[in-house]
């Protein structure tokens, strides 16, 4: 607002530029590819994001991602993986100047309908980082974090749900031991487990992760594989990797995307076998990337 | 081939030499901090470690037996500690140099024939004039001046003794003439002069000489008194009379009224009192008991309005009746001589005996203290004079003067008492430290109040939910504060706000009580404000609706300050906390202080916290937002433990801020050393304190170097503050921010 009035001027007409009504959801352009015979947890049509008016992020998302598998997104660096999978729950209205067009659904309801609830978006989409991010507590703390601010109080209640989401991620038998120990004292694959594990102690339908192993050494990465594959039977999983074999051993589904675009979206055996589109391939193979 | 060579080996070594030479000049910058952070601290030690001497003496002189076989009665030095002179029983005058021991002149009191002096005493304690008492019956006032004159070789004392005056008692018959016994006197400032003595009957006598009306006054004391007088003693100013008895009663006598001689108290002793000495202050008199006890008493008021002598301090015991006391005329010491020839050293106000010695195997018959106090001169029944060096520069300070409850003259009670100047040469410095650390941390107090809620909150709200190009002004503008000198802060609190806010007390009051009120009425309407329409509103607008809520408030707090008035404080806030608190409203209060303090610690703390709050990674509150939590609960429940350790360092940093701010305090305060609680005093900060005395201290006095202790002691609380900042914020930050 104390910016010069040009400043304010230009940065205006160029984003309402964008926004014009027929703009907004462009009926015309079809999903590049849409998984029908799943039920679909996420959708969106015609997604295009912008960081600012001049950084246009994703466009023309048209994407279904089905329930209680594994989604995987691949694609070379800055193509828009990880803002594709933030947009899912909203983590970027953190960014200040940042906006979208067209509709993200899940579960087909729009998350961004007035009256939604981000808490309980969140709390409904859970997230894992690429650089796991324990809070400085203790171990108990860490994974007890998301339903004590969902309003959880009880001691025995949030025991139960600690010790359970520590056994979903496969980290139960290291650390029950050592609950009130400060979590930042675990091994970083640990911590990244734990990251998993507070992220399923809020019991969320769908877990997104933002190259969950890219700082573990394999036998680390190994070990999240195995959980993830475990996972995929109660959650619907959306995982960006830059690791093709990843993709290729523990997804159901592959998309492609490249400089914003959704390039093509297939079960995953098809898309690392005999891909539709010249790009895929090119890239599968390793001719750019 | 040889040039490209030469080139990266000659870059090498030019990289090397920087190197040295940074590291060299970054140690001696490093050191050279710690070097001047240590002398300074060793320089207030120095200055201050004085206060924690004792007393010593050394022997200048010692003259061995003399000429005649008179016994001495009288003894005194000059000033300059070159000259002392002693008066014998046949009324000869002898003065010594102290150097070569010669005898340089002599003098005869006017006695006749076989007329001896029974008695003699001095009369002032910055004057050499003292009056000797006869068995003939005689007063016989005299003075001695030893007066420096100063020749082309040097300094040379020059002794005088001048006749005063002569008086006859009156005798019954003119073969048993009328004794002197025993004899004090006393001239004032006024010149008015008052003898007392028994005379060989055991009647207690008082002779005044009214200087400004000429009048003479004789009084026959023994009306009043029955039993034998032991000792007696007259005030310096002329005005009190004790007299203490063998059946252990001590007489106080008013004689200000020159016709009209008043008994105004009477006590008895657990001793037999062989000798009384009014001390310098004319309050407190030493008592030397014949068991050996030495005590000092002084008029206290009782709960009945009336002025009781009281025993006040009571010193180590002689092993002997004590028979003499002589007073210091610089400060409260005192000497007492008992019979065996022992002599100790007291010190009147901090109950101390400072010294202890015994200068001959004879008992003592006179001693003195010389006129500047740094000197005692004894002579014992051999006739031998010796003379000692008295240090004893900081009688007053100890321990228990400077941190503990003192019991002054003329106070009702032990108190914790900081008046370092009076009226008088007689003024006693009271020099307790407590009244200004307990001023230093109110100030802090206040000032913490007001300022860490403010500023933590500002820069919560700054790093956290203001938008950013917001932020990006208000930082700033903040810090500017900093740089405000506090002069100009001092300045404005002390002679533009402090009125202000006493005129606007009311106002403020409600203000301040209503504010928060308007601000959840507003939230409330905000919250009515259907969602679509808020959201039209750019992020972080509400800061715009603080301004206008605060505007309502005031003209609501404005209109309204006179009826709460009215109906909670019966008109008059401040008749009211007099009346029924009993609290006195000063203008410059600790809230105006608090209020002033704290706006110059806020950009410090702000500052640190904001920073500390805002280092915490995004990642973590991310994290945080991610599992669903609020923003209000990512910032109480994953930011502010986090940055937790950085804002206790910030606290602790306003907190030393705080404590060392020197002008706001001095200027914003009346500066008054109470200890009192009540925010509607003033106080005294130590800093302050130093600034507003030291330019008046003497340099080396007592004053000076407990103002210089008082600086070292502002030194250790700022360490220890900031130690312990540093340990605890340690603490935190391995708890809590290791990211
Ligand atoms: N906060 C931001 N502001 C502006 N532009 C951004 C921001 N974050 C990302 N971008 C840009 O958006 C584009 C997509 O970024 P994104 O992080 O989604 O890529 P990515 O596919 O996850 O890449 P990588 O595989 O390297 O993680 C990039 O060009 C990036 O520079
Ligand atoms: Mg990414």
């Amino acid at each position: 607002m104390i910016e010069t009035e040009s400043g304010v001027f230009l940065e205006k007409t160029k984003k309402d530029e964008i926004l014009t009504p027929e703009t907004k959801i462009d009926k015309s352009v079809k999903p590049v590819l849409a998984m029908s015979n799943e039920k679909i947890v996420i959708e969106t049509k015609t997604l295009d994001f912008y960081y600012n008016a001049d950084a246009h992020a994703l466009k023309n998302i048209n994407i279904h991602i089905p329930d209680k598998k594994v989604t995987a997104f691949i694609g070379p660096s800055g193509c828009g993986k990880s803002t594709l999978l933030r947009c899912f729950n909203r983590m970027n209205d953190l960014i200040s100047d940042a906006f979208h067009t067209g509709e993200i659904l899940i579960n087909g309801v729009d998350i961004y309908k007035e009256g939604t609830r981000l808490e309980d978006l969140r709390k409904q989409v859970g997230m894992v980082f690429q650089k796991s991010n324990p809070f400085p507590m203790s171990i108990w703390e860490n994974v007890a974090f998301g339903p004590k601010v969902n309003g959880i109080n009880d001691k025995d209640e949030l025991n139960e749900i600690v010790e359970s989401a520590l056994k979903q991620g496969d980290l139960w038998r290291e650390v029950k031991d050592r609950m009130q120990n400060s979590a930042l004292d675990l091994s970083g694959g640990q911590q990244q487990r734990l990251c998993i594990a507070r992220a399923l102690a809020n019991k969320p339908e769908i877990i997104l992760m933002d190259e969950p192993a890219s700082a573990l050494d394999p036998i680390s990465t190994g070990k999240i594989e195995e959980t993830i594959e475990e996972l995929k039977k109660n959650y619907t999983i959306v995982i960006v990797t830059h690791n093709m074999q990843q993709a290729a051993r523990i997804s159901d589904y592959t998309a492609f995307m490249m400089l914003g675009e959704l390039i093509e979206v297939d079960l995953t055996k098809k898309i690392f076998t005999n891909p539709t589109q010249k790009l895929t391939e090119d890239y599968i193979t390793g001719r750019f990337g | 081939m040889s040039t490209e060579h030469k080139t990266p080996k000659d870059f090498r070594r030019k990289v090397e030499r920087a190197d040295r030479w940074s590291r060299r000049v970054i140690t001696t910058g490093g050191y050279g901090i710690i070097i001047s952070i240590v002398s300074i601290l060793l320089f207030l030690i120095y200055q201050s470690l004085p206060l924690a001497k004792g007393a010593s003496i050394n022997e200048i002189l010692s003259m061995p037996a003399t000429r005649s076989e008179n016994p001495v009665v009288l003894t005194g030095v000059d000033p300059y500690l070159e000259v002392f002179y002693e008066l014998d029983n046949r009324g000869s005058i002898k003065f010594y140099n102290v150097d070569s021991k010669a005898l340089i002149k002599e003098d005869q009191l006017p006695l006749k024939a076989n007329e001896k002096i029974l008695t003699a005493a001095k009369g002032n304690l910055t004057k050499e004039i003292f009056t000797v008492g006869s068995d003939s019956g005689r007063l016989i006032t005299s003075s001695i001046e030893m007066k420096p004159e100063y020749t082309k070789s040097g300094r040379t004392i020059e002794a005088m003794v001048y006749q005063e005056e002569e008086w006859q008692a009156a005798t019954e018959n003119d073969t048993i003439p009328n004794h002197i016994e025993k004899l004090t006197f006393v001239e004032n400032s006024d010149g008015t002069r008052v003898w007392s003595w028994i005379d060989h009957t055991g009647k207690l006598w008082l002779r005044i000489y009214d200087a400004e009306d000429e009048e003479e006054y004789l009084y026959d004391l023994s009306e009043d008194i029955s039993g034998q007088i032991t000792s007696f003693s007259l005030s310096h100013n002329a005005e009190n009379l004790v007299v203490a008895l063998k059946d252990k009663n001590v007489y106080w006598f008013d004689i200000s009224d020159f016709e009209k001689i008043q008994l105004k108290d009477r006590w008895t002793l657990e001793t037999i009192a062989d000798a009384v000495n009014y001390l310098l202050g004319d309050q407190a008199v030493a008592i030397g008991g014949q068991d050996g006890s030495v005590s000092v008493w002084f008029p206290v008021r009782s709960p009945a309005n009336l002025f009781k002598f009281r025993k006040v301090h009571e010193f180590i015991s002689h092993n002997a009746a004590i028979d003499q006391i002589y007073v210091s005329s610089r400060n409260r010491n005192f000497l007492t001589v008992d019979t065996k020839g022992n002599v100790k050293l007291h010190y009147s106000t901090t109950g101390q005996t400072q010294l202890e010695f015994k200068p001959a195997d004879f008992p003592v018959t006179a001693a003195a203290f010389s006129p500047k106090s740094n000197a005692i001169l004894v002579v014992d029944g051999q006739k031998r004079f010796s003379l000692y060096n008295l240090e004893n520069p900081h009688p007053e300070t100890t321990l228990k003067t400077l941190f503990g409850k003192v019991w002054y003259e003329g106070y009702p009670k032990e108190e914790f008492v900081w008046q370092s100047t009076g009226g008088s040469d007689e003024f006693e410095s009271k020099l307790s430290l407590i009244p200004l650390i307990f001023g230093t941390f109110k100030g802090t107090l206040f000032a913490m109040f007001f300022s860490v809620p403010l500023a933590i909150f500002a820069a919560i709200y700054v790093s956290q939910f203001a938008p950013k190009r917001l932020a990006r002004q208000i930082k700033p503008t903040i810090e500017i504060m900093a740089a405000l000198p506090s002069v100009v802060i001092g300045f404005l609190a002390g002679l533009y706000f402090s009125p202000l806010f006493e005129e606007y007390l009311m106002v403020i009051f409600l203000f301040v009580i209503l504010l928060p009120l308007f601000f959840l009425i507003a939230l409330f309407i905000w919250q009515r404000i259907p969602e679509k329409m808020q959201a039209r509103f750019p992020l972080g607008i509400e800061i715009l609706f603080v301004i206008p809520i605060g505007i309502i408030t005031l003209v609501f707090a404005m209109s309204f300050d006179h009826v709460v008035e009215q109906i909670l404080f019966q008109g008059n806030f401040q008749q009211w906390l007099y009346s029924t608190l009993q609290i006195t409203y000063e203008t410059r209060n600790s809230l105006v202080v608090g209020f002033a303090l704290g706006f110059a610690v806020i950009p410090i703390i702000f500052t640190v916290s904001e920073d500390a709050i805002s280092n915490v990674p995004e990642s973590l509150s991310s994290a945080s937002l991610a599992l669903g939590a609020s923003k209000w609960q990512t910032v109480r429940r994953v930011v502010l433990p986090a940055a937790s350790g950085g804002i206790f360092a910030a606290i602790m940093l306003g907190l030393g801020r705080a404590v060392g701010e020197t002008m706001i305090v001095l200027m914003a305060t009346g500066n008054t050393p109470i200890i009192d609680l009540n925010p509607f005093n003033g106080f005294r900060a130590m800093s302050a304190c130093i600034a507003v005395e030291i330019p008046e201290a003497p340099v080396g006095g007592t004053l000076y170097r407990v103002l210089f202790f008082t600086g070292l002691l502002l030194f250790v609380f700022t360490f220890i503050v900031n130690t312990l900042s540093s340990l605890i914020g340690d603490r935190l930050r391995k708890k809590y921010a290791r990211f």
